[in-house]
């Protein structure tokens, strides 16, 4: 039974299975976890991570990482805002494109120096993550953008609702985010140019062979994932509303954890979208979770978060060694 | 008729090595033609220019009578030139059809699931292969991976296949199938370019051969008009430089190692010889003879499931390096930079590596300065040409690494020594030097085994000469038998084509 599943579904069946589970264990701990209130408090606050780990995947796909995106995510939040402050009849869409954009173009500073001046992925962002968030600093000359210097649409963005079921709300920020994550995961699946993602990822030697240009795939990879880390800041920024030069940090271990978490392999080569939002759901509930119990310290939460990222890949590890294993014995 | 593929007066050198000297080659539609050479003749240099992995350096490319410029594979591709290597390429995370039509961009924008399969599954179909289309490329065996290649070439209609080496890994059943398929891409049209160390295939599938040799084109004959003989003739037809041919044994000691039937399944079986103290034997082959997987079996790496080792009169089962060593047994690996050398690290330190419990002194710390003095001993004795053995060992020259290399399994006071091309990718005068190096090494009483595929160099060493074959000992020769084209011949299988 088990090994007519493809792997890929099984682990989603699993990661469905344990996101039920934490959600059970929370509501034998926290008063009125199940409520309406609580969903809308995570589904919000998983909004903003998405986009940023939809665009993690796709770098982790092509067998790199993109420690950068928090950074990027600050700084697109802040200029943005700025922008807003200066000129607050801008069009709201033109807002969501100016911050992708803004991404975008960090993400292609990272780009350039992985796929053509051949630095690895982990090294330059890890550089880049510093310098973006300097930058910010310098830019920032420690001054606060506050949410009442900031357009009343974009204040009440967040609490906007596209429709609403007894108390469940899908607020205008998750469908955005929501939106993201579909639009990418159907490009995955369903484009032929993005399997080439899949493909660099999967093999770069046969890549090669295979005359695709990976260079310029890997380029994209990166530019997909600023631009998708810019719409995350844009989220940001509408939720929180005062931006200080310390948002978004963080978000790189929470967008790593919820690809890893969802199965994308940290090899390169495989995921998909929907393991990547069950595992973003799944990250944030523990993160929001986490702060409502009374006798765990508010630092923990950080550990936490590292423990689920080596457990998941632990896990994974181990579960796939031990089903080739089956299969193998299956197949003599 | 027009050939499809044309090379005129290609040459390519890589630094000061010539790979490819003024080579000739014409390629007619629906052929196949082998290509057949030594080791380093250069075959893959050849392969590599037509495929766009390399530009040549003079001379020019013609594909159906028009010089092209291949700068990459993906132009190779579109001049209708794709080629299959021993190791498949392929996405193991992409199932079968999509590895099929990963790079086939006259397929539109969308994936249509549905249409793909279908249509991957009509190209495996016409190869005469079974194979799920649907199936993660991860789960297959070569030889599957290598049809999906093949199914993957056919897919974008290439007018030239390349096939190198095909069936180096494969079985018996599986080359079959492969022929198979080469005659049935012959059938639609397809140029296919055989480069094969068996010459039994070749026999079985080419029209006609070109041999090369020393990076020239030697011949090119319809197959009607080759004989065996006259093709190894042609392989091996260099003027013996360089070394002079041994003439007869060394005299040697008693028997040390003692090697009865060794096999590990499914790599290599039935290894048999007796190797004594002051003897060289050496081990030659085609690659993928397995000739290193029995240096590894003796050395513990991978160790032998079959078979008996016995060391001075002792029966012996090693299983790991750390228990070889402590026999007596070292092994000079093929892959200085891989498992070799640590390469950043200086001169003394690689050479102490292996004998550092010589060397500890109180509370377990290095004593630095006989350290240093071991080092200086075989600098001056194995000549290692720098200033200073502080030196990284990274930036010495290919034969200056094998020599620390040495120092550094010579320092472990070994019994039976065991080279693995001791000599590849090092110059002319490095490579007397360390062969006067193994002979001083046999005078003095250590047992010598090296694998090499350079018979020249073979020639020169040797004592005895076991050669294999796909895994199996095809003759052990002793050197007042020995020539080169008995070598190539058993390696080959020669004489085996009329039995199969």
């Amino acid at each position: 039974m088990i090994r007519a599943l493809h792997p890929q579904t099984l682990r989603l069946i699993a990661l469905g299975l344990a996101l039920l589970a934490v959600v059970l264990f929370f509501s034998t701990q926290i008063d009125n976890y199940l409520s309406p209130r609580m969903f809308n408090r995570i589904s919000t606050s998983a909004a903003v991570v998405l986009p940023v780990a939809v665009g993690q995947a796709i770098v982790v796909i092509t067998r790199n990482i993109d420690l950068s995106m928090g950074s990027i995510m600050g700084v697109v939040a802040y200029m943005v805002g700025e922008a807003l402050v200066l000129w607050p009849g801008l069009n709201p869409a033109l807002v969501i494109l100016m911050a992708m954009g803004l991404g975008a173009i960090a993400g292609s500073i990272n780009g350039i120096l992985v796929a053509w001046g051949r630095v690895p992925s982990i090294i330059v962002t890890l550089g880049t993550l510093a310098l973006f968030r300097t930058f910010l600093v310098e830019h920032g000359n420690a001054r606060t953008i506050t949410a009442d210097a900031l357009p009343r649409w974009l204040v009440d963005l967040p609490q906007m609702s596209l429709l609403s079921l007894g108390g469940l709300d899908l607020r205008v920020t998750v469908a955005l985010a929501l939106a993201a994550c579909l639009i990418v995961g159907l490009a995955l699946s369903r484009l032929r140019p993005a399997r080439k993602f899949y493909a660099v990822g999967s093999n770069p030697d046969a890549a090669l062979m295979a005359g695709i240009n990976s260079a310029r795939v890997v380029f994209l990879a990166f530019v997909i994932s600023g631009a998708l880390a810019g719409l995350g800041g844009f989220i940001f920024l509408a939720k929180f509303g005062n931006i200080t030069v310390v948002a978004g940090m963080g978000f790189e271990l929470k967008a790593v954890a919820a690809v890893v978490v969802g199965g994308v392999s940290i090899m390169g080569g495989s995921g998909t979208m929907l393991g990547v939002l069950i595992g973003t759901v799944l990250v944030d509930t523990i993160d929001n979770s986490l702060t409502r119990l009374p006798w765990l310290s508010e630092f923990w939460r950080d550990a936490l978060l590292g423990i689920l990222i080596m457990a998941a890949v632990t896990v994974d590890t181990l579960a796939s060694r031990s089903l080739n294993r089956l299969k193998r014995r299956g197949g003599e | 008729m027009v050939p499809v593929l044309e090379l005129r007066n290609v040459s390519k050198s890589f630094s000061a090595t010539a790979a490819l000297k003024d080579m000739n080659l014409s390629i007619l539609p629906g052929e196949v033609h082998a290509i057949v050479g030594e080791n380093g003749a250069g075959k893959s240099t050849l392969i590599k220019i037509m495929t766009g992995v390399h530009q040549p350096d003079t001379g020019e490319i013609l594909v159906d009578g028009h010089a092209r410029h291949l700068p990459s594979p993906q132009d190779a591709q579109a001049a209708g030139i794709a080629a299959i290597y021993q190791e498949p390429m392929v996405f193991p995370d992409l199932d079968v059809a999509e590895n099929i039509f990963v790079s086939n961009r006259a397929k539109g924008t969308w994936m249509r699931w549905g249409e793909l399969y279908t249509e991957a599954d009509r190209i495996v179909q016409q190869l005469g292969v079974t194979l799920d289309v649907r199936r993660a490329a991860s789960g297959l065996t070569l030889a599957e991976q290598q049809t999906v290649e093949i199914a993957r070439a056919l897919s974008l209609n290439v007018k030239i296949l390349i096939m190198d080496e095909p069936t180096a890994s494969l079985s018996a059943h599986e080359v079959a199938r492969l022929l198979a398929i080469a005659r049935a891409l012959k059938e639609r049209g397809v140029a296919v370019i055989y480069i094969s160390h068996r010459l039994d295939e070749i026999f079985k599938v080419a029209d006609r051969v070109t041999v090369i040799r020393d990076g020239q084109h030697i011949s090119t004959r319809p197959i009607a008009d080759v004989t065996e003989q006259g093709m190894v003739r042609d392989m091996v037809g260099r003027a013996i430089d360089a070394f002079a041919m041994k003439q007869a044994a060394n005299p040697h000691g008693p028997v040390l190692l003692s090697v009865e039937n060794l096999g590990r399944a499914g790599v290599f079986q039935g290894i048999s010889f007796d190797l004594s103290q002051g003897e060289i034997l050496c081990l030659a082959g085609l690659v993928g003879a397995r000739r290193t997987d029995v240096a590894l079996a003796l050395f513990g790496i991978a160790p032998a499931t079959e078979g008996r080792v016995t060391l001075a009169g002792q029966a012996v089962a090693i299983t790991t390096p750390r228990q070889a060593m402590d026999l007596g047994i070292a092994y000079v690996s093929e892959d200085r930079r891989k498992l070799g050398l640590a390469m950043p690290m200086p001169i003394f330190a690689n050479i102490s590596l292996a004998s550092l419990g010589k060397l500890l002194r109180a509370f377990g710390l290095i004593d630095r300065r006989a350290e240093t003095a071991m080092a200086e001993t075989y600098r001056n004795q194995l000549a290692i040409k720098s200033a200073d053995v502080r030196a990284e060992v990274g930036k010495l020259s290919g034969g200056n690494q094998q020599k620390v290399m040495l120092a550094k399994w010579l320092e472990t006071r070994p019994r039976v020594l065991i080279f693995d091309e001791p000599t590849r990718g090092i110059d002319v005068g490095a490579k007397a030097e360390v062969h006067n190096i193994i002979r001083d090494l046999a005078r003095q009483g250590v047992a010598v085994l090296v694998i090499s595929s350079d018979l020249p160099e073979v020639l020169a060493l040797a004592d005895r000469v076991l050669v294999m074959r796909e895994g199996r000992q095809a003759g052990l020769v002793p050197i007042a038998q020995a020539s080169q084209e008995r070598i190539i011949g058993l390696a080959a299988g020669q004489g085996e084509r009329s039995a199969a």
